[in-house]
């Protein structure tokens, strides 16, 4: 599934997030159905989430608590497979046509809607009608507009089609797909289908508890099987000391440790060995400095590559995530295809730093301790989002380090709608510190496009490099990986020289995880892309229900 | 003699010792914060985060390093700087609203006291978080929250002394002699009402000391990297079943200080109370 916004703020609960159902294989028509050998049903799984969800339409809301619940509730004509291979959901099969402007989808036969309607071709046909509908307040319709043609060709086949080839538009079809009969004509602000979602997924939606719980239930007649657990329960606890020792307790079932919690508070605690296993890989999602186009005083390059050699990266990942994590070079994840290791690096060096600034004509003439240019001190404010604690530290230790180069920074902690709201999207910033999810496609272009640049868009920075755009866009038309990762690598280049963001570092995930489930695999796709297989022996059970 | 008798209280009261000795041993530590600490409240040291209390740092370091014991005294001059701020605001705007509500009495006296009781119908607590929620949060806007949100009970206190102290002969002797109302108000009757004032002033600071700490430890006041009691103690939270000194220092600061100036205010009432 899809994951685009600035979700990140709950960068401990993001985990495995969107992976849905067992790795099925090659054949779907004779394994695509779960059969776990010994296992049984019954149980529950107890997750906890930093705040509510706002609504569980998961197409028109962009917040993690919404997308991490919805998540279990519908599914996508395609989704990602543990390694990160895009296989069938709902589409059984599809055959790219037409040199690759055209994709047919074969839909599964015996899905049915949680309210026992079938799902069919209309349904695919009112979703893609729905995202590019101006009425819809969804952030995810970019890649449906880029649509020319949709045909349902029979019940249960239709065919998409390009005007041009676009790389990314197989995946663009992981979108939840939506129930027609029970939305068509409706305001979707509206519709009680926020409250009480009804999807096609594994889970269906049995309670909610404003501020408290979300309660999901087993779906019995689930096309590609029925989920081990009997109950997914979301519960949400504001604070992650406060989960920690809900945790302890044994109350919770799986928690996105801090890294002081995972180096510092785990191993040595009976509580927690007795009950929990840890799982810790690569985050899909960096952090990172981005400063905003529009300042005068980052519009030079030398400026901002003078902070990036000023940001002791090495020294954050160290003390504040207690070197669980890697430095950050670019928009990509360590290790992947796509990320190129080969680009220009800033090792801490607070002289070459001062160099850059003396060539960019900042100078302290004043003798304040902060150097200027033709009478302006170079001096600004960094912004970040309250209840990430890491992201604060970020910035104190920013502004320390900085203040060595005579850059005069300001720290603002905001609380995450206004910071949003009033800041990001009205472009009201000098510089921010945040974070993005790592997608599996390699697109960049809704965070770096020239044209993606303003406010409530994801180049809020107002990067425009046109340079940049050509890669971007040639890349978004190629379907051979080898030549995509060329342009991909150039466009790394290119960002790591220009520094429009100065990259900080990809965090690892660290996972707790009741140890009474069976199945826990962690993959290239995180932790809970196979939940559905999870189950416990009936003498470990913990949770039971009646019917 | 009265001055003789008010010696004799003063040296009674325990109350009154130990709340003054407190107050001026903060209000030392808060002057003198640079000469005794023995760090950079700011500087970062990341090889040496979440160290336990030492002979080199007393009260331990916190997550990014910084010597707890020189964030505490610095955090001290934030307290009390917003404590007395705040309470001089509130006490110039109840003070005068309270003159004039009891002075005047009549229609005047009824909008000023309708107007405070509307504001008492806030939970006090809420209304400043939901004004700072629109102001950006700094010390100064704290501090002027904190003020304009507290005066109520200054106004009336102030009110109930006017109006008993106004019936007196003599204000009514100065009145006879055409002396004009205000010259009334702030020489005659203002200084004849200050005993409960200063009791008030005391236990306000006390109050407006807890409500920084509480703003800023909800993120809501004083901002990184200056310390403040309360937002060292928002570190302490997240780690508080691992690094206690992070919790324990700051929370015994604001403890004993709010209970200082407590023991003063109350040990004043008893003094100048002239029934006892």
């Amino acid at each position: 599934m899809i994951k685009k916004f600035l979700a990140v703020l709950l960068v401990f609960a993001v985990f495995g997030c969107g992976q849905k159902k067992s790795d099925s294989g090659a054949e779907p028509e004779v394994s695509r159905k779960r059969a776990i050998p010994n296992a049984v049903y019954g149980d529950a799984v107890v997750v906890s989430m930093l705040g509510d969800a706002t609504g569980l339409i998961y197409n028109i809301t962009s917040d993690s608590a919404s997308h991490d619940v919805a998540d279990k509730i519908y599914n996508g004509l395609v989704r990602y497979d543990k390694n990160m291979n895009i296989v069938g959901d709902l589409a059984d099969s599809w055959e790219i046509v037409d040199d690759g402007k055209g994709i047919i989808f074969h839909l599964n036969q015996d899905v049915r809607w949680h309210d026992g309607k079938p799902f069919t071709a209309e349904d695919v046909e009112f979703t893609y009608k729905f995202m590019i509908d101006d009425k819809t307040p969804t952030s995810y319709d970019a890649d449906f507009r880029l649509v020319s043609k949709f045909e349902i060709i029979d019940k249960y086949t239709v065919k998409v089609s390009y005007n041009e080839p676009f790389a990314p538009a197989l995946i663009s079809w992981g979108m939840p797909m939506l129930p027609k009969h029970l939305l068509q004509g409706q305001d979707v602000k509206k519709s009680p289908l926020l409250r009480r979602p009804v999807g096609t997924g594994p889970y269906k939606f049995l309670e909610w508890k404003a501020g408290d719980s979300i309660t999901l239930v087993a779906n019995d007649d689930y096309f590609l099987g029925r989920p081990y657990l009997d109950r997914y329960i979301f519960r949400i606890i504001p604070d992650t000391a406060t989960t920690f020792l809900e945790l302890l307790n044994g109350s919770i079932d799986i928690m996105g440790l801090s890294p002081l919690q995972w180096s510092k508070q785990t191993d040595s605690n009976p509580r927690f060995t007795s009950q929990y296993n840890k799982h810790m890989y690569l985050a899909s999602s960096y952090d990172y400095v981005g400063y905003n186009q529009k300042k005068p005083m980052f519009q030079d390059k030398r400026v901002r590559q003078a902070l990036a050699y000023a940001t002791p990266k090495q020294d954050i990942i160290k003390g504040l995530q207690f070197g669980l994590g890697v430095e950050a070079t670019g928009p990509y994840k360590p290790g992947t295809v796509w990320y190129n290791p080969n680009v220009k690096k800033y090792d801490y060096n607070i002289e070459t730093a001062k160099k850059l600034l003396a060539q960019a004509g900042y100078k302290d003439t004043n003798g304040d301790g902060i150097v200027e240019k033709e009478g302006k001190p170079l001096k600004f404010e960094l912004i970040t989002n309250q209840g990430n604690t890491v992201r604060t530290s970020i910035c104190e230790v920013l502004q320390k380090s900085w203040e060595k180069i005579g850059v005069k920074v300001d720290i603002r902690v905001l609380e995450w709608a206004t910071f949003i709201n009033e800041y990001i999207n009205k472009q009201k910033f000098d510089a921010v510190v945040l974070g993005w999810n790592i997608l599996n496609d390699p697109d960049l272009y809704d965070v770096w496009y020239s044209g993606n640049c303003g406010g409530q868009k994801l180049n809020f920075i107002c990067y425009q490099n046109k340079e940049l755009d050509e890669q971007l866009i040639a890349g978004r038309k190629e379907f051979d990986p080898q030549k995509r990762k060329e342009y991909y690598f150039k466009a790394q280049e290119i960002l790591a020289e220009d520094q429009p963001y100065t990259f900080l570092m990809v965090p690892n995930a660290l996972v707790a995880v009741s140890k009474r489930f069976n199945e826990v695999r962690p993959a290239p796709a995180g932790i809970g892309y196979n939940q559905e297989d999870w189950w416990v022996e009936k003498d470990k059970q913990k949770y039971s229900f009646q019917k | 003699m009265a001055k003789n008798r008010l010696l004799g209280k003063v040296k009674g009261s325990y109350l009154f010792y130990s709340g003054l000795a407190v107050v001026l041993f903060f209000i030392i530590l808060a002057v003198f914060a640079p000469v005794i600490a023995t760090h950079d409240p700011t500087a970062i040291d990341l090889n040496n985060i979440f160290a336990a209390p030492s002979a080199e740092h007393f009260f331990g370091t916190d997550e990014l390093g910084r010597d707890v014991f020189s964030r505490i005294l610095y955090g001290s001059r934030i307290s009390l700087f917003v404590g007395f701020v705040a309470v001089g605001i509130s006490l110039i705007i109840g003070v005068f609203l309270g003159l004039i509500a009891g002075y005047f009495g009549g229609w005047t006296d009824i909008i000023i006291m309708r107007i405070v009781d509307i504001m008492l119908c806030f939970p006090a607590f809420f209304l400043i978080l939901a004004v700072i929620a629109f102001l950006n949060p700094s010390v100064f806007n704290v501090m002027a929250v904190i003020g304009l949100t507290g005066w109520m009970g200054v106004t009336r206190l102030v009110r109930a002394e006017v109006m008993s102290v106004k019936t007196r002969d003599y204000i009514t002797a100065a009145q006879v002699q055409g002396i004009s109302g205000r010259i009334i108000m702030f020489k005659h009757i203002l200084p004849n009402v200050m005993t409960p004032i200063f009791v008030t002033a005391t236990l306000g600071i006390a109050g407006a000391i807890l409500t920084e700490s509480s703003l800023s430890f909800l993120g809501l006041g004083v901002q990184p990297p200056t310390p403040s009691w309360g937002n060292i103690l928002t570190a302490g939270k997240d780690n508080i079943m691992f690094a206690w000194w992070l919790s324990m220092f700051p929370g015994l600061a604001i403890f004993v200080t709010v209970l200082g100036y407590n023991l003063l205010g109350e040990g004043l009432r008893d003094i100048l109370d002239p029934k006892n």
